[in-house]
């Protein structure tokens, strides 16, 4: 374990460029080509190899599939829906969190464990059991057909589902920040004549602001690629509700690996643009609040 | 102080209405996506009485659901588990260039769509894949058999551990470390003397997530097992199965069982999180 | 603005932070809370700005109770221990916020709000960090721009907590200096809390010492420090020789010897006579016995840097601490094991506490 490690380790610092720093502890050489060697094999060769059969496929068939209508319509359906669904999370997880850390409250600590739930629970099984509540005949669905619209096997289904499987995200990602919130800062604004909703908006919520905008995009992009949890309550009518992933797993099943290659490919190419938006959205926020 | 911070400042707290008001909204919210969809597993699997909950659950193919899945679960969580200590070790204790491009990295699963991790392997080890006519001539079968479908789940479960650990022993530092080399202790007693008592808790946190994903991923493995019964369909894919053919009721027993493993994993960390109360707050500071 | 102060009590739990604690407030004047952590003199802060309501008793500003005035309502500017600066806001943004966030009809045009903020920018001598973020400033900085920002609002009374608690020392005695300026210029009614005893006395107009969550002595600097209303006021304004004697017939004594105190000496019994270290007075020692009514010392430890000489003595076993000039440490030529009389010029003694 140390031998790799020990001539790094015990050659002179270098000025200039080294790869590791001067240390004394053991065991990075092991460490390290071990994490890279399983990263590579498990993740880095086969995401790689995809691109690669997604370039071979050619410019203009990559186009025509990507651009079909119904392929972008899913498109359209994925990100809509998850978008929504992590907008729609950021309101009620913020007052999920702002409840959990500011209140105490018989249940807390039960609801507190529940939270993760979305994290533990199968996605198929998630997805059955949205399905069976929102459902035309189930306790919620029955009381929409009631008043004249259906959730399930609708666009609207898909974000019920994506809500679920995105919510543990904006709360765990925003709760430790309202627990490290200065009380004193609160104080100081109510001691300067703000009111309660002042405080809020133009000391609280800038605060907050880019834990949950991480928040937002971890459950966004969760949301985008979710399948366990939509196949069963989204119906999956073309060009209603039919999501991306759904679209990938019809094109295998047809053995059209190109389709299934290059819709992925795209997905994932998209999926990374907006991340990359968000990131820069972050930085903007968090440079606007330097510590 | 720090557990009732504003408890004690009158100033700065919501009037008693609002208070009861974001209460209640936070619970009507949840009561409507976490718990009623809890409460339907369960009744949807009991709607039928005790007899037919037993006779779905009963069934070889569901039984031998069960065991894949267990199985799958036994390979993947230790694979990862290694990895994740491995990995948290190099990034945590040590500085290289190119520290954060790997940590970036290592996230990579978890923001690739659950059907991508499946078809990426598919599309290397499948019949029409790039060493398909390769395998099939040496006889070998990975899509549609076991080692594809515990591929795809070491694939979705690969960060868990890694992602728990990292933070901790990035805020652990390496002064303690580093007194246990100069005292003469090797690298390996470091570890498991040192470093291994100071992140317990993590790394039981982090296998029991990577266990539950383990266990319940069903968009990664859907694409790669080819739903053979009683050979390569674990539980979830059974649930999916028995749905689609309109047996409900055994849909929600196999379903039940693993609602009831999601919540054995969140009691065991809200265990853990009381057990390791102080450890975790030090963490945090 | 004039602030009265009757019986207010406060407790948390089963710990009593202040037990009925009366005080008056004069307009414009300058008023120290001293104490030690936990003598309820932050809660006390913390009760006249309206964060925290007390359990009975009242505030009340020039004759009008303050029971149902909220915080935001109370127009009292208040200086935070940790400055609690917004830190999203740059210096400028943070000391207009109590402007901007008046009601509408209220609050002064954006071009109002600009020059005011300028104006009190400049009164600051920070003009020139404006657009800077809060994490970006000095402790120093952070906390005028703290101060500005309360003063924005044009209380009638200002409140520090701790102003300089988190400062180092130099900063510290020049804000300290500023600051006196400042409200020598503007005369807002203002309290500041501390626990350091020297910047209470170098800065207020009048200390107040607190203890245990009563107030225990209220008076100029000069009074409480020269006219301590009972030990623990002794011992907290500063270094002091606590030597164990006693009360015979109304007569203080240490080793039998009688002792000149001011103020009341108290019933018979074991006593402590309390002697600041500038109020001992060393005399070369004679070549054979002790002098009448004085004692006789060794010096066992000496340290002689800056103006101030600083003395350890052996009073028959017991640490005396001495301070005098270097010139007079000079004129005695004293130096570590040589022997000298001591005298006290002034002392107080108080009963031993059982």
């Amino acid at each position: 374990m140390t031998a790799a490690a020990s001539t790094t380790a015990t050659k002179p610092a270098r000025r200039g460029w080294a790869f590791l720093a001067p240390t004394i502890l053991p065991g990075f050489g092991t460490a390290f080509g071990f994490t890279l060697a399983y990263l590579c094999l498990i993740v880095l060769i086969p995401l790689g190899h995809m691109a690669l059969r997604a370039a071979d496929v050619g410019w203009d068939r990559f186009w025509a599939i990507t651009l079909a209508p119904r392929v972008l319509h899913a498109f359209f359906v994925s990100f809509g829906c998850a978008l929504a669904a992590a907008l729609i999370n950021a309101v009620f997880g913020l007052v999920v969190a702002w409840v959990l850390v500011r209140y105490r409250f018989p249940g807390r600590r039960l609801i507190d464990a529940m939270v993760d739930l979305p994290f533990a629970l199968p996605t198929s099984v998630a997805g059955i059991a949205l399905t069976a509540i929102y459902a035309p005949n189930g306790w919620i669905g029955a009381l929409a057909k009631a008043a004249g619209f259906k959730i399930a096997f609708t666009p609207l289904g898909i974000v019920i589902a994506l809500v679920f499987v995105g919510m543990p995200f904006i709360v765990r990602t925003v709760e430790p920040v309202l627990q490290d919130l200065d009380a004193e800062v609160e104080e100081a604004a109510a001691s300067l004549g703000a009111t309660r909703w002042q405080t809020f908006t133009k000391v609280l919520l800038p605060t907050i602001l880019p834990a949950l905008i991480t928040g937002v995009a971890l459950a966004f992009a969760r949301g985008v690629g979710e399948y366990g949890s939509v196949i069963f309550i989204a119906g999956n009518i073309p060009a209603v509700s039919e999501i991306v992933p759904l679209l990938i797993v019809a094109r295998l099943e047809q053995y059209d690996y190109a389709g299934a290659t290059v819709i992925a490919t795209a997905m994932m190419g998209v999926s990374f643009l907006m991340l990359l938006g968000i990131n820069f959205l972050q930085r903007w926020t968090r440079s606007r609040h330097a510590r | 102080m720090p557990a009732e911070p504003h408890s004690r400042r009158p100033a700065v707290g919501e009037g008693p209405m609002m208070r009861l008001a974001l209460i209640g909204l936070a619970i009507l919210f949840l009561a409507a996506f976490l718990a009623l969809p809890l409460v339907a597993v369960f009744s949807q699997a009991l709607a039928k009485g005790v007899g037919a909950f037993l006779k779905g659950l009963a069934d070889p193919d569901a039984l031998s659901a069960v065991r894949l899945t267990l199985t799958v679960a036994a390979i993947a969580v230790p694979l990862n588990l290694v990895f994740g200590v491995a990995a948290s070790w190099a990034i945590a204790k040590f500085n290289f260039r190119g520290k954060s491009l790997l940590l970036a990295l290592i996230d990579l699963p978890f923001s690739v769509s659950p059907v991508i991790s499946g078809l990426v392997y598919v599309l290397l080890f499948g019949l029409h894949g790039s060493f398909g006519p390769w395998l099939r001539d040496h006889g070998v079968q990975i899509i549609f058999a076991v080692p594809g479908v515990v591929m795809a789940t070491v694939f979705v479960t690969f960060p868990f551990v890694a992602r728990e650990l990292i933070p901790l022993m990035q805020e652990q530092g390496v002064e303690d470390e580093e007194a246990a080399i100069v005292l003469g202790a090797s690298g390996w007693q470091t570890f498991r003397l040192v470093t291994l008592p100071n992140i317990r808790w993590g790394l039981l946190y982090g296998v029991l997530l990577c266990n539950a994903r383990a266990m319940g991923e069903f968009g990664a493995v859907s694409v790669v097992s080819g739903h053979i019964r009683g050979k390569t369909n674990t539980m979830p894919l059974h649930v999916e199965i028995l749905y689609n053919e309109y047996n409900f009721v055994a849909a929600f027993a196999v379903a039940s069982l693993l609602a009831l493993l999601a919540l054995v994993t969140l009691a065991a960390k809200a265990a853990l999180e009381w057990r390791f109360a102080d450890q975790i707050a030090a963490a945090k500071r | 603005m004039a602030i009265e102060i009757r019986n207010v009590e406060k407790t948390f739990g089963a710990f009593t932070a202040l037990g009925g604690v009366s005080l008056d407030v004069r307009s414009g004047e300058l008023l120290a809370l001293l104490g030690p952590s936990g003598s309820g003199k932050t809660t006390l802060l913390r009760i006249i700005a309206g964060l925290d309501h007390a359990d009975a008793g009242e505030v009340s500003f020039d004759g009008q109770d303050t029971r149902d005035r909220a915080a935001r309502d109370r127009k009292v500017g208040f200086v935070f221990q940790h400055y609690a600066l917004f830190r999203h806001m740059t210096v400028f943004d943070n000391v207009a916020f109590g402007l901007r966030v008046k009601k509408k009809a209220e609050r002064p045009a954006e071009m109002d709000i600009r020059r005011r903020v300028d104006q009190l920018l400049t009164m600051v001598q920070l003009s020139h960090l404006a657009t800077r973020y809060p994490s970006q400033l000095s402790g120093g900085q952070r906390q005028r721009v703290a101060l500005a920002r309360a003063l924005a609002i044009e209380p009638k009374v200002l409140l520090l907590d701790e102003p300089f608690g988190a400062l180092d020392a130099k900063v510290r005695k020049d804000l300290r200096k500023w600051l006196r300026h400042l409200h020598d210029d503007m005369h807002i009614t203002s309290i500041f809390v501390t626990h350091d005893q020297e910047e209470a006395l170098e800065l207020a107009d009048r200390v107040v010492v607190m203890n245990h969550g009563q107030i225990i002595q209220v008076g100029t600097p000069a009074e409480v420090y020269d006219h301590p209303a009972d030990s623990f006021v002794f011992d907290f304004l500063g270094g002091v020789n606590r030597l164990n004697g006693v009360i015979e017939a109304g007569v203080a004594r240490l080793d039998g010897k009688a002792v000149r105190v001011d103020g009341a000496v108290g019933a018979d019994g074991p006593a402590v006579i309390y002697v600041r270290p500038h109020q001992v007075e060393l005399g070369v020692a004679p070549a054979e016995g002790v002098p009448e009514g004085k004692w006789s010392a060794r010096v066992s430890s000496l340290h002689a840097a800056g103006p101030v000489a600083r003395l350890e003595l052996d009073l028959a076993g017991r640490a005396l601490e001495a301070q005098l000039s270097r010139d007079r440490l000079s004129d005695l030529a004293l130096e570590v094991g040589s022997w000298c009389t001591v005298d006290f010029r002034h002392a107080r003694v108080f009963p031993a506490k059982s």
